[in-house]
């Protein structure tokens, strides 16, 4: 490994490799994971909750999902801080969209902005990478539900089924190998579910170590984000069996 | 007007350029959510365009705080970003009607550089607010149910646009409980 290549974001490797990005993805290959599949009537994505004491009093309710706008929702894997950030500045991206067009900015343009900022900080200023990657999963009239990833160094791309954070490459393969072209939204929360469960490190599986939002159409014909209240979800891991109780083996 | 438990915003639907008019449906009152209204009467485009501007503030505010504005905050807010344009205002007269903490309803209005009005009972705006002043001052009584409160704006409105040769084409009226909101389409002098 040449060190002393990568003190620098902004200069190649003699290999060609930007270390600092690759840095970066070590980062998030610790976090708590995230997993995003797409169905034929709704995205789904959940997340594995890292911090799960109980004296903690979070002041917003999610700790991995975030909702970008009206139509698009992401999951979040790696330092919340450095999310924190590239969430409000997709926010305002949306909205500012949204206030010159007067509608709905599309899902793939709000991405591409963002990891178009992203890329900026492995080019320029010599600031480091930013250390998270998203799920990004909405809705617009053009391409209908759609599911992105996005990594450090800017890149993205659009998913039937993605996983990020801790194990993801265990869960890539399992989605892989389980997922199924024009699947149900239900069908797709049973599998999200039970990936994540094989792939979990932790030992019991409750309800306050999972996060659970779905994007979907209501009966109106709206987009709708929803979280999955503590309750519901306690009743999906009983009823996909995928709940293992805790302090037994 | 502020009823019990409920409040109504009303509006007339002419958008005209001094003798021409333009459209005859014309919106004037902006829905920013569930219990709260604004209203913006003066220049067309400058409404359109100040309305457009609160929504973005709004809905970074809601996905930010996680719940919606209360009246009072966006009152606040209104007045704030129309004091920016303090050497080049907008040519906008706003009135805001909301149900606030425990539903309780809150009304205001304010000139065109942001200074607010608050009022208990009713706020007016626009070409014939002194026919507004006079017809409200007068039909008002405080804790209308919504029916009678729909009943009398309605009044105050069609008799006070029927007389101001620049307003007119008949009235919307938003009536708002905590449960609620009806929107009404008044018929007045079609011109």
């Amino acid at each position: 490994m040449s060190r002393r290549y990568d003190s620098r974001t902004t200069i190649f490797s003699p290999e060609g490799r930007l270390y600092q990005v690759e840095y970066a993805m070590e980062a998030i290959g610790n976090a708590g994971s995230a997993i995003g599949i797409l169905s034929k009537d709704g995205v789904v994505l959940v997340g594995e909750k890292k911090v799960t004491s109980k004296l903690l009093q979070t002041s917003t309710s999610t700790e991995k999902m975030y909702k970008i706008d009206d139509h698009i929702a992401c999951a979040v894997a790696g330092i919340m801080s450095d999310a924190n950030i590239l969430i409000n500045t997709a926010r305002v991206q949306a909205q500012r969209y949204t206030f010159s067009y007067q509608e709905p900015m599309p899902v793939e343009q709000l991405v591409q902005s963002l990891c178009d900022t992203k890329q900026g900080y492995t080019q320029f200023g010599g600031l480091r990478p930013f250390g998270v990657s998203f799920l990004f999963a909405g809705w617009d009239k053009n391409y209908g539900f759609q599911l992105y990833m996005s990594d450090p160094s800017g890149n993205y791309g659009g998913w039937k089924a993605a996983a990020i954070g801790a194990n993801n490459q265990a869960a890539q393969s399992m989605l892989k190998q389980d997922y199924k072209d024009n699947i149900s939204r239900e069908e797709a929360v049973q599998l999200a579910l039970k990936v994540l469960s094989k792939t979990m490190d932790s030992t019991s599986l409750t309800c306050d170590k999972l996060e659970l939002a779905e994007v979907f159409l209501s009966s109106s014909g709206k987009v709708k984000y929803e979280v999955c209240t503590p309750d519901a979800l306690s009743k999906l891991l009983v009823k996909y069996g995928v709940t293992q109780p805790p302090a037994e083996a | 007007m502020v009823g019990k438990n409920c409040f109504a915003i009303a509006s007339d639907r002419r958008l005209g350029v001094q003798l021409q008019t333009i459209a005859t449906d014309f919106q004037r009152i902006f829905k920013i959510h569930d219990k709260l209204f604004l209203g913006l009467s003066g220049l067309g485009s400058d409404a359109q365009t100040l309305h457009q501007r609160l929504v973005f503030r709004h809905k970074l505010y809601q996905l930010r705080e996680e719940r919606d504005m209360k009246p009072e905050t966006f009152a606040s807010l209104v007045s704030a970003m129309l004091y920016e344009k303090r050497f080049g205002p907008y040519f906008v007269q706003p009135v805001i009607a909301g149900l606030g903490e425990d539903d309780k309803p809150f009304i205001c209005t304010m000139d065109s550089i942001g200074a607010k009005e608050l009022a208990k009972d009713f706020v007016v705006a626009g070409t014939a607010s002194e026919s507004l002043y006079g017809a409200c001052e007068s039909m008002f009584k405080p804790d209308m149910d919504h029916e009678e409160l729909f009943e009398t704006i309605s009044q105050a409105l069609v008799s006070s646009i029927d007389r101001d040769c620049l307003s007119g084409w008949g009235g919307h009226v938003y009536i708002v409980t905590p449960t609620e909101v009806t929107e009404r389409i008044l018929k007045g002098r079609m011109d």
